[in-house]
């Protein structure tokens, strides 16, 4: 190859700015480190799409005879490893999302030959029978995680439990983006959910102190639950009929499923976790048991648990109206581990009879 | 590997101990051979194949054309380099709109053709790396150069990892001759290197996905007709998106290079002062650019075969450059956009070169304003999914109905406002200034405080590992 003129970038000596540079992005992280602290964070790992991903390949690794939950945030935060790996002496596997219908995630299992255990589906019923997936991130790394994704993750998980900062809750977008501006004429200003829990190395989550201590904090998480909420007879009326098509659609799906898991020999537990002020009203609105909750047991076959029918469910302090403290959330699982041995046993027994 | 992930940091960290270590150059050499075979099998590891076809097919391609005497046998050498490379692009990213645009015609036909599923995963970059591979045979067809005798350094300028998958398109003779003598940075050029990517990472990281994305993405992805501020504030967001993820791109791509001991060419030159659509083109994409206008718009006669031809020419190079960057109409609507304001601009001026007036600075300030907008209208069509979306942006944008609907939060107007009007005075008083000097003329201490404010931000920022905008190209 002829070199024409070989291209020499011009560079300036920068070497004492590189120092200054180093100086002040330490003294910048460790004070904003302090700040977040001080805000009572502590480092945590991130619920990212990469560590589901991760605990969704453990069922191809071994633990697809085991126990399986999935749902959304309810199932995430009130189903604690811990708690049911002391009564069961295996440790299950945690895939719930927040903010996301599982169908998918059901229909995954369904589909994978290696899932041979046994799944909680948590059915918080606006989320379930609307399809919605907050989190479907999640699902697509499994699906297609590259190397660099994969290796990334690892990476990331070496600084989670040390840094404070390092929480989606406190990115710099997502400060700018809460902060209490005038409204423009026209446009709502929908809150982003704060950060709420702690989650541990493989994805156990426990409600934060401060969502229950500090009064403020808690009714700012209530404030973001129930905003811009309208019963389903004031939505227009194509958005109703979106709902009520969507809610078919998701129940067809979820239903395929559970059987096709079933048929596989795997059990399938369906469960209303317990939720009270605001979800109490929202909830039986926008998806009536009759035409949802019913429909879904009855026709898939499957175990189901909802909280009305079963005392063992009720009873829990719920600081935002549907998540439970850790300690609380520690009670229940134990106490719904022995209800779902015992329903699933009967539910056997009664599907067996002729 | 993305530049924004931690794992491209601790790939980086072990590449550049390698690079410094005492051993033989073609040693270090193979090393960032292999690291960049790494590098883009960490997307997919099957596409590397494609790297292979590519690197194996000019290279013997370009060394028997360079042998070759008989002209019909060298132009077929040739045209086999193209139908590769060409066919692997167009197989990949244009198999499926081909197949769609095939179904319409038939069924206009009244032909009832159903194309079938194309679910292919378009390889990243391959629009970056088969124009640079290219490049090299076309150079040699046109003895413009000639072969280079190691088939190492050839792997290596096809597959430089700091380039390979958004640019700068650099060209033989550019990175060819710089991989022959053994190199490594000076103190200096390690520390402007890192200098570079932290300036490019903060375009990507803060400025693109952190502070305008979501802006450009809720005006794009509204459905109802918008209000005209905010049709205005969503496309100027993205034409700042735009420009900090792809100049972000390239200028930590140099900034690694640099690293290495390398110098690549400048992709960017503040292209937002530009006056004139001539001007913008040699400071937007400039290795795009300059490979279109060799390697296309100067083949197909380029300025010498009468005023017919050049305006021919000019918007065939531009409506296929519009097409490189995505397989879609919205796409050659933007090149053929491009093409026709270069074509009017290139009236006006053999007309009004003359007069005095163009070189004052208010009649300038003018130009370059109206630039800014003509290139914002350009920018509807690059970004909108379909034509719909891009009439609506428009309709909203020119009419000035005030009853569209507002949905940009007050926070996104304040965000937008004030990073395009930075952006904006950046690029003005950069326009005739390069920014190693400015660097220098500065005091260090000064450098090091914004240097280390960007480093604090992009950390803060917490960035998603978004791709690159351009990596869809």
């Amino acid at each position: 190859m002829k070199a024409e003129k070989i291209y020499q970038r011009p560079v300036p000596n920068v070497k004492f700015s590189g120092l200054i540079a180093v100086i002040v992005v330490i003294v910048l992280m460790v004070a904003w480190e302090m700040y977040v602290r001080s805000q009572d964070v502590t480092p945590s790992y991130r619920n990212s799409n990469g560590l589901w991903a991760e605990q969704r390949r453990k069922i191809n690794k071994g633990a697809g005879d085991g126990w399986v939950f999935t749902g959304s945030s309810r199932v995430l935060f009130n189903l604690q490893l811990d708690a049911w790996q002391a009564l069961d002496n295996r440790r299950p596997l945690q895939l719930a999302l927040e903010g996301t219908s599982p169908v998918s995630v059901l229909e995954g299992l369904a589909e994978d030959a290696d899932f041979t255990g046994s799944v909680i589906v948590g059915v918080a019923p606006g989320l379930f029978f609307s399809g919605f997936e907050y989190r479907k991130g999640a699902l697509k790394q499994h699906k297609n995680e590259t190397p660099s994704q994969w290796l990334g993750q690892r990476i990331s998980m070496w600084f989670e439990p040390y840094f404070a900062f390092y929480t989606y809750d406190y990115a710099l977008s997502t400060i700018l983006h809460r902060q209490d501006l005038p409204l423009r004429e026209g446009v709502g200003h929908r809150l982003d959910v704060r950060k709420l829990a702690n989650m541990g190395r493989d994805r156990n989550y426990r409600l934060w102190d401060k969502v229950y201590l500090d009064e403020e904090y808690n009714a700012l998480a209530k404030q973001i639950w129930a905003q811009n909420w309208k019963p389903f007879a004031e939505q227009p009326e194509a958005r109703q009929e979106g709902i009520l098509k969507g809610r078919a659609k998701q129940l067809d799906r979820a239903i395929k499923a559970a059987k096709a898991i079933k048929d596989k020999g795997a059990n399938v537990v369906f469960v209303q976790m317990p939720y009270e002020g605001h979800y109490a009203v929202s909830e039986p609105d926008i998806a009536p048991r009759d035409l949802t909750w019913d429909i879904l047991i009855n026709e898939s076959g499957a175990l189901g648990l909802h909280f009305l029918d079963h005392k063992q469910m009720q009873g829990y302090e719920l600081p935002e109206w549907s998540h439970m403290t850790g300690e609380e959330a520690d009670r229940f699982t134990q106490n719904f581990y022995h209800l779902v041995q015992s329903e699933l046993a009967r539910h056997k027994q009664v599907g067996e009879q002729p | 590997m993305l530049f924004n992930s931690l794992t491209f940091i601790v790939f980086f960290v072990v590449i550049l101990g390698l690079h410094y270590l005492p051993i033989a150059w073609r040693i270090k050499k193979t090393n960032l051979l292999i690291a960049s075979y790494l590098f883009y099998a960490a997307w997919s590891p099957p596409f590397v194949i494609l790297l292979w076809i590519s690197t194996f097919v000019d290279w013997h391609v370009a060394n028997k054309i360079y042998l070759q005497k008989t002209q019909s046998k060298r132009r077929l050498l040739l045209f086999i380099s193209i139908a590769v490379n060409l066919g692997m692009l167009g197989y990949f990213k244009y198999g499926e709109f081909l197949m769609q645009n095939f179904q319409i015609l038939m069924s206009n036909f009244g032909i009832d053709y159903q194309a079938p599923d194309w679910n292919i995963i378009l390889p990243v970059g391959i629009s970056f790396y088969t124009f640079q591979t290219m490049a090299y045979s076309l150079d040699v067809y046109l003895k413009r150069a000639k072969p280079t005798d190691s088939f190492l350094d050839f792997s290596l300028f096809v597959t430089f990892f700091p380039q390979l998958v958004a640019g700068p398109i650099v060209r033989p003779t550019q990175l060819i001759p710089q991989f022959k003598i053994p190199r490594v940075a000076s103190k200096s050029q390690l520390t402007w290197g890192l200098g570079l990517i932290t300036l490019g990472l903060f375009n990507k990281i803060v400025v693109a996905d952190g502070l305008l994305s979501q802006a450009a993405e809720t005006a794009f992805e509204a459905t109802k007709i918008l209000h005209p501020m905010d049709a205005w504030l969503g496309t100027l967001a993205f034409s700042g998106q735009i420009f900090c993820d792809f100049a972000g791109y390239t200028t930590t791509a140099i900034g690694i290079a640099l690293c290495l001991g390398f110098s690549l060419p400048d992709n960017f030159r503040f292209p937002y002062a530009s006056i004139g659509f001539s001007d913008f083109w040699r400071r937007w994409h400039i290795s795009l650019s300059s490979w279109l206008r060799d390697y296309l718009y100067i083949p197909l006669g380029g300025n010498r075969k009468g005023p017919l031809r050049i305006y021919a020419n000019l918007m065939t190079t531009m409506l296929l450059g519009g097409l490189w960057h995505g397989a879609a109409w919205t796409f050659v609507v933007w090149g053929g956009l491009h093409g026709l304001y270069l074509a009017i601009e290139r009236i006006l001026v053999s007309r009004l070169r003359h007069q005095q007036i163009w070189s004052r600075w208010l009649p300038r300030l003018f130009l370059g304003i109206l630039t800014y907008f003509l290139i914002n209208i350009t920018w509807v069509f690059f970004r909108a999914a379909d034509f719909s979306t891009a009439i609506r942006m428009l309709d909203a944008m020119l009419t000035f109905d005030f009853s569209g609907e507002k949905v940009l939060p007050m926070i996104d107007v304040i965000i937008v406002t004030a990073v395009i009007s930075l952006m904006l005075l950046i690029h003005c008083f950069m326009r005739n200034r390069q920014l190693h000097d400015i660097v220098k003329a500065i005091p260090g201490w000064f450098v090091g405080l914004i240097w280390g404010l960007a480093l604090w931000f992009i950390i803060i920022t917490q960035g998603e590992s978004n791709a690159f905008i351009y990596f869809q190209f």
